[in-house]
């Protein structure tokens, strides 16, 4: 079985702080971005022993070449590097048996929920796709989806598990640790957590004859709130983009891919009005 | 007759260097040049007037967009003032202005002996082109004024600048006030030399504006935008209905000029980034 693995980082046990995820730490991010590997590993080992083959892992968090070669199997594939037109979702266009989301958050503004966020927490406030806010998890699952796969495992805090699965209920969920806050959680051991995501997998692959790919429905519309007005200023400059209120722009597509591409465009252009004027 | 003035700072007389136009870590000389250039602005409005012009909109056009001194200027005119317009250069130009003014106008980025040539973003935007034509700011900034049904009535800057929007917009009056040898240096005219060629320039172009025509880009628009890097078109290329025509090429079609114009001023704020 052809496996796809998007892995973030700001769900992986015992991270409850930016400092851990932020590679220009370089006091607790060579730790934990150890840890997020370790995660993925035991995410390949497990649905090995249920049958998964061939693995493409995507590195998916921050400027996405954190993960530790050492730490993995060297019969992996790995897509590593930013700013990739599907980004979290990056070679996705093919058809897998399966998608794995590891080390997964909560969506912004979600409560109870570690380092909760879409995308950039500096620039979207808010991100609604056919009226439903998305976490990234959904976003990301809509473009597999398109293609044909399914999602059958998520890893994170119980608040991303519980969202992901009302969403997309067949998905097996191994929750890693419990939020207090943003910034505090009651955790597994890594190692306790390797162990839980391994069986995960192999329970996920086990249960793949009711996972279903996920879609959004045609006319498809995108709203996303700005954390500022001066985001959505920029954002209003692309093309078929409407402004419909002071920090809320508007995109509409039937193609999920060019809502999508539509989507980091506005997040990024959004970015650049971060910058000094 | 209402008149509408976009103002830029690199063809103001005796500015050959950055450090005189920088706003952003404003060099001794800035504080200098940004008074010559508020000095021309205050010319072509007098010599606009002279030949009967009434109510005066300047638009602030250079750099953060907030470089004119209020003190050297009439008191009855508006001022456009600050950064991040949608229309950038051409903000507001379509409230029914009888005619447009470009005072202190660059060449296009790659013309040959232009003061400080480049085509808004210079390490962004490699080379621009309208339905095949190269474009300096001037024509762009043109056609959306044509599109406003505005006639672009005088130009002034250096000579490679004058003569490149004359040989698009023939009925543009053109006041050289400098002879450019390279990118960083110009044989001048004085500042108050070249303030009295100015208004004199403006008086003309307010004299003959009847004469003048639209300049217009017939739709549907095609605008190619080669980048200076692989990795800034790798960005724009995520624009909704851009496409990636080269490894350093974007091209949208569109029939509106406002949805062009915008587009490309979202394409110099995401390739910034990049």
């Amino acid at each position: 079985m052809k496996i796809y693995v998007s892995a973030d980082m700001e769900g992986t046990a015992g991270v409850c702080a930016w400092a851990q995820v932020d590679p220009s730490n370089t006091h607790e991010y060579p730790v934990y971005r150890r840890y997020m590997t370790r995660e993925v590993r035991a995410a390949i080992d497990g649905a090995r022993s249920a049958g998964g083959s061939e693995f493409l892992v995507n590195d998916s968090h921050w400027d996405m070449r954190n993960l530790l070669w050492d730490e993995l199997p060297e019969d992996v594939r790995v897509i590593s590097g930013a700013r990739k037109p599907l980004s979290m979702a990056q070679g996705a266009e093919q058809r897998f048996d399966a998608a794995f989301f590891t080390g997964y958050h909560a969506r912004i503004g979600e409560a109870g929920a570690v380092l909760a966020h879409t995308y950039s927490d500096a620039t979207l406030y808010d991100v609604r796709v056919n009226g439903t806010p998305c976490t990234e998890a959904l976003l990301n699952a809509a473009i597999l989806g398109l293609y044909g796969t399914p999602v059958a495992l998520v890893t994170g805090d119980r608040a991303t598990i519980e969202s992901v699965t009302a969403a997309l209920p067949w998905v097996v969920g191994v929750a890693v640790k419990d939020a207090i806050g943003y910034f505090s959680a009651n955790t597994l051991t890594p190692v306790a957590a390797c162990a839980a995501i391994a069986d995960g997998a192999r329970e996920a692959l086990a249960a793949l004859p009711r996972a279903k790919p996920f879609t959004f429905t045609p006319p498809i519309e995108l709203v996303i709130e700005t954390a500022k007005t001066e985001q959505a200023d920029f954002m209003e400059l692309l093309p078929r983009v409407e402004r419909i209120g002071g920090r809320a722009v508007r995109f509409r597509d039937d193609d999920y891919p060019t809502v999508f591409r539509a989507f980091l465009a506005a997040m990024r252009i959004g970015g650049a009005a971060n910058l000094p004027a | 007759m209402k008149l509408y003035c976009s103002t830029d700072m690199e063809g103001v007389a005796g500015v050959s260097g950055w450090q005189q136009v920088d706003a952003r870590t404003p060099h001794p000389e800035y504080e200098l040049y940004r008074r010559y250039y508020t000095l021309e602005v205050a010319a072509a409005i007098e010599g606009a007037r002279r030949a009967g012009a009434g109510d005066v909109l300047v638009n602030d056009s250079h750099g953060p967009m907030r470089n004119l001194l209020f003190d050297e200027l009439p008191a009855d005119i508006r001022v456009i003032f600050g950064n991040r317009k949608p229309y950038s250069m051409v903000q507001d130009a379509d409230t029914g202005f009888d005619g447009a003014f470009f005072i202190g106008y660059h060449g296009g980025i790659g013309d040959p002996n232009a003061v400080l040539c480049h085509t808004y973003t210079p390490s962004v935007i490699y080379e621009l082109r309208l339905n095949g034509a190269v474009c300096s700011e001037a024509t762009i900034n043109a056609a959306l004024l044509g599109a406003y049904g505005v006639p672009l009535l005088m130009v002034t800057g250096d000579r490679t600048t004058v003569e490149g929007v004359q040989a698009q917009m023939p009925w543009v009056h053109g006041v050289i006030v400098k002879d450019s040898i390279g990118t960083l240096s110009a044989n001048s005219l004085s500042p108050a030399a070249a303030q009295r060629a100015v208004a004199n320039g403006a008086e003309q172009a307010i004299a003959k504006a009847s004469a003048a025509k639209l300049f217009q880009l017939v739709a549907p628009i095609e605008m190619r935008i080669t980048l200076a890097k692989t990795e800034q078109a790798d960005y724009v290329a995520m624009i909704p209905d851009f496409e990636r025509s080269g490894p350093r090429e974007v091209r949208f079609v569109h029939n509106e000029i406002r949805t062009v114009f915008k587009a490309f001023v979202a394409t110099f704020r995401l390739g910034a980034l990049a």
